[in-house]
């Protein structure tokens, strides 16, 4: 029996726990290849495209066979080999025509190509070369505020408690091949430790500026090197400002340990397969709230109702609710600042 | 929207927040019961049910004759609603820097995002990988008319790099501007006729001020209930009805929207109006400039990286954190907001300047009216005297909706004294000699009959360099006369001048701090220096 939702709630922002269908992005730019067809089914693990890593244009007389179809942009193309000593044979896309010269053809190949595996099983919801391919999970995802780095899968597992914060020395190879949840953030030293011990991902609550930062530069000069890295994903639940990972997901993310899981990038998500749990769904009374933002965020309360506008610090006068955190007397809280779970 | 009806609803949904407004028929007048604000994902009937409980706990009665005491009873009430979406994104290829300038300039104050792309010296493939991502829906490759010496070889390159990109995405639309618009011309030929996109021929940037090309982009971006373009036309009303020419500032979550408005007897009023998406609150490709430029707004002190990540977050939660130093640093992104939005329009500031400035938009949702009074002065550098005005409900885009003019005029004339909050008067004086006093200033006080109030007059020496406040309370008006010792630039250049001004929430303010204004470079002398101006309009802020 679920108890009754007064209307006003209404008035505060839901915020989505295990959301289904979520539809992940991946990017194909010109010369990648996609490896899977629109309506297919795929399984984590599976390739879904080769990405070229050093992408670059040759020009290519396209010669076809008479009544054979006029080439398109986009058209896979394979040039015979040379008559000459290491000329070999050039796959790639077909880009367009070079102007002026009859069939003479810009082609995208490159020598350095690696699969792109599908981090979520579902169904493939449209390819579009050189531009996308779309798939829709299958697992339930929870949306967070920040990803960096790609996208990748592993099990989920606990690493830290909710306020911790893991440090490089934290992390060894006990822990390849997993996502871990380290707490309300980490810095950019502990993850590239983290990469470096196999660690597939890192969920935390934030993830600073400066660290987002450091972070992806050490990604692009990884992912830059002749030998192809294995993925590794950043999720940050919130944003940039430290907070705690909330009770409510923290309990979440025990019921859902060990379960294999997968960082998106975009949207920035964590998809989960809840498949052989028996409930992966939180019971939440509906007016438990999460604080945001603002001074009092990162806790978690119960609406006791609606306040009307209130004046806050800076003289700001806002529409606020009426917040109980444990047992003490209800605080004002700008209702902006709240979010309710769904 | 019938005339006999008693109440309907004003919302204007935007990217960050939906505001709703409760317009009720009191006495044969259209009049402003009660507006509030939400995250924009809360559904509208619970905003316009929030208003209901409302005004129900203030005004029983009204409710209750409104018929609307009654939970639920708002979901009869016919709606006007204008909608605010993320601007969508364009390419826009040319062979040159010299040529992608202009086209740039006119496609960013026409609510695109703008990608910019030259053929001269770079590598094709990030060209036609950018041509390529699904984001950008529209191409703008254009050339000069005839085309220049610089870009001539590469034409054919750029006409056979955007038709592959067409051939590729069918769907995309092209326009083809200046140089390459030739009907029937060579590069019109390399598009498909037959494919879904269509190949549109446009005028050059040069051609009408860039004006016909910034109409054709704007129509491009669809969008029946457009926010952005019902502002535009509620402007334009509202210039008629006040028959004063009234400029629009709206700094939103996904664009800044800059609207001038001036009547003409006889005719429909003249409008112009620009979309700039780097004029957000937090431009979608935040960079280190865009910080910096924030940074030299602030009045609290808050270190860089503290405040990039603050700003971060306000862009994942635009509606959270909104008190406190959070408040301030909304402030400070409008205010870089607003001068990204004149520097991105400067065609506007041909002409006289407007009598009225009104701000809009989520942006300066939190802060006190004074202190918008105070950011509008801070950023609008013209010489003048002119009154400033805030819609605080948000009320000109929704209402701006209404198609049939005659009935648009009749509901704004109407609300005229409610939709706008009277910030007061502002009087921005240019080429000053720094640090001296260069004259005098005498305020004398209306009497309600029109005549001078000679007990309340006020006499002030007027001192280069500084910020003067005025009482004058909304609803007052005064007669202002002052004489400079020099000539100064008040739009003409005048050593005296005399003008009738309305009050407000922040009074009268004297702005002798030069145009443009010039701040210290330092940014902890910078950050005292807008602190102490702020401080009698913003009672409160360091709490």
């Amino acid at each position: 029996m679920t108890a009754a939702v007064p209307a006003w709630l209404a008035a505060i922002p839901v915020r989505r726990l295990l959301e289904e269908g979520v539809e992940a992005r991946f990017p194909l730019p010109p010369g990648d290849r996609p490896l899977v067809e629109a309506g297919q089914e795929v399984a984590a693990g599976d390739p879904l495209l080769e990405h070229l890593r050093d992408r670059r244009i040759d020009e290519v007389d396209v010669v076809r066979a008479a009544g054979a179809p006029a080439p398109l942009p986009g058209d896979r193309w394979t040039t015979a080999p040379g008559r000459r000593r290491g000329e070999d044979a050039v796959e790639g896309e077909l880009l367009g025509p070079v102007p002026g010269r009859r069939d003479r053809w810009r082609l995208v190949t490159g020598e350095h190509r690696d699969v792109v595996e599908a981090p979520v099983a579902g169904v493939v919801t449209e390819v579009r070369p050189g531009a996308e391919i779309r798939l829709r999970s299958a697992w339930p995802a929870l949306r967070a505020g920040i990803a960096a780095g790609s996208t990748t899968h592993g099990r989920l597992e606990l690493a830290t408690d909710p306020l911790g914060e893991l440090k490089p020395g934290g992390i060894d190879v006990g822990r390849a091949g997993a996502i871990l949840v380290v707490g309300s953030r980490i810095d950019a030293e502990a993850l590239t430790r983290a990469r470096a011990m196999g660690v597939r991902g890192i969920i935390s609550a934030s993830l600073a500026g400066k660290d987002l930062r450091d972070f992806q530069a050490s990604e692009k000069r990884q992912r830059a090197a002749l030998h192809a890295a294995p993925s590794f994903g950043v999720l940050a639940l919130d944003g940039a400002l430290r907070h705690p990972i909330t009770p409510t997901l923290m309990a979440l993310f025990t019921r859902l340990e060990g379960c294999p899981s997968a960082i998106l990038s975009d949207p920035a998500a964590l998809a989960v397969d809840t498949g052989a749990l028996a409930d992966a769904v939180l019971a939440l009374p509906p007016d438990l709230v999460r604080i945001r933002t603002g001074v009092n965020a990162g806790l978690e309360g119960r609406v006791v109702g609606l306040a009307g506008p209130r004046r806050f610090a800076g003289g700001v006068i806002l529409d606020a609710a009426w917040i109980r955190i444990g047992d003490e007397e209800p605080l004002d809280v700008p209702l902006g600042d709240l979010e309710r779970y769904a | 929207m019938s005339r006999e009806q008693l109440a309907f609803i004003a919302i204007d949904r935007g990217t960050a927040t939906v505001a709703a407004s409760l317009i009720v028929r009191i006495a044969g007048r259209w009049r402003l019961a009660a507006a509030t604000a939400a995250p924009a994902s809360i559904p509208d009937d619970a905003v316009v049910g929030r208003l209901r409980t409302r005004l129900v706990a203030a005004d029983p009665d009204l409710a209750t004759w409104l018929d609307l005491a009654d939970e639920g009873a708002t979901a009869d009430l016919p709606p006007i609603v204008s909608i605010t979406t993320r601007p969508p994104e364009m390419a826009v290829v040319a062979a040159t820097e010299r040529v992608l300038a202009p086209l740039a300039a006119i496609a960013a104050t026409a609510g695109w995002r703008i990608r910019p792309l030259v053929l001269d010296g770079a590598e094709i493939l990030p060209v036609a990988t950018a041509l390529a991502d699904p984001r950008v829906t529209v191409v703008l490759a254009g050339a000069s008319e005839p085309p220049g010496a610089d870009e001539r070889a590469l034409l054919p390159d750029l006409g056979a790099i955007v038709a592959a990109a067409t051939e590729r995405r069918p769907d995309l639309v092209t326009v083809l501007a200046g140089g390459l618009a030739e009907p029937g011309g060579r590069t019109e030929q390399m598009f498909r006729p037959d494919r879904p996109g269509p190949t549109v021929l446009a005028p050059s940037p040069a051609s009408g001020d860039g004006e016909p090309l910034r109409d054709l982009l704007d129509s491009l971006r669809g969008g029946e209930l457009d926010g952005h373009r019902s502002l535009a036309a509620a402007t334009g009303t509202l210039a008629e009805v006040m028959g004063r020419r009234v400029e629009v500032l709206d700094i939103g979550q996904a664009a800044g929207v800059r609207v001038a408005a001036a009547p003409i007897v006889g005719h429909a009023p003249a409008v112009r109006a620009a979309t700039v998406a780097s004029a957000a609150l937090l431009p979608p490709a935040f960079t280190d400039a865009n910080l910096d430029e924030i940074m030299a707004w602030l009045t609290v002190p808050v270190d860089r990286l503290r405040a990039r990540d603050r700003l971060r977050e306000m862009a994942l939660v635009p509606w959270g954190d909104a008190a406190g130093e959070g408040a301030q640093l909304r402030l400070a992104a409008a205010k870089a907001a607003v001068v990204r939005l004149l520097a991105a329009t400067p065609r506007f500031e041909a002409g006289p300047g407007p009598d009225l400035l009104v701000a809009t938009g989520g942006a300066w949702q939190v802060a006190p009216g004074p202190a918008v009074a105070l950011a509008l002065a801070d950023t609008v550098r013209r010489p003048g005297i002119r009154a400033m005005g805030w819609d605080h409900a948000r009320l000109l885009a929704p209402l701006g909706t209404i198609e049939d003019p005659d009935e648009r005029r009749a509901v704004i004339a109407d609300l005229r004294d409610d939709l706008l909050a009277p910030l007061g008067s502002v009087l921005v004086a240019g080429d000053l000699r720094s640090g001296r006093t260069t004259g005098t200033m005498t305020v004398r006080a209306m009497a309600n009959a029109g005549s001078v109030d000679e007990a309340a007059t006020v006499d002030l020496d007027l001192v280069a360099g500084g910020l003067e406040l005025v009482d004058l309370p909304p609803g007052e008006r005064a007669e202002v006369e002052v004489r400079f010792r020099d000539a100064v630039d008040l739009g003409p250049r005048v050593r005296h001048a005399s003008a009738l001004v309305t009050g407000g929430l922040a009074g009268m303010l004297v702005d002798l701090r030069g145009v443009p204004m010039v701040l210290p470079d330092r940014l902890d002398e910078r950050r005292e220096l807008l602190a102490s101006w702020q401080a009698p309009l913003w009672p409160g802020a360091d709490e």
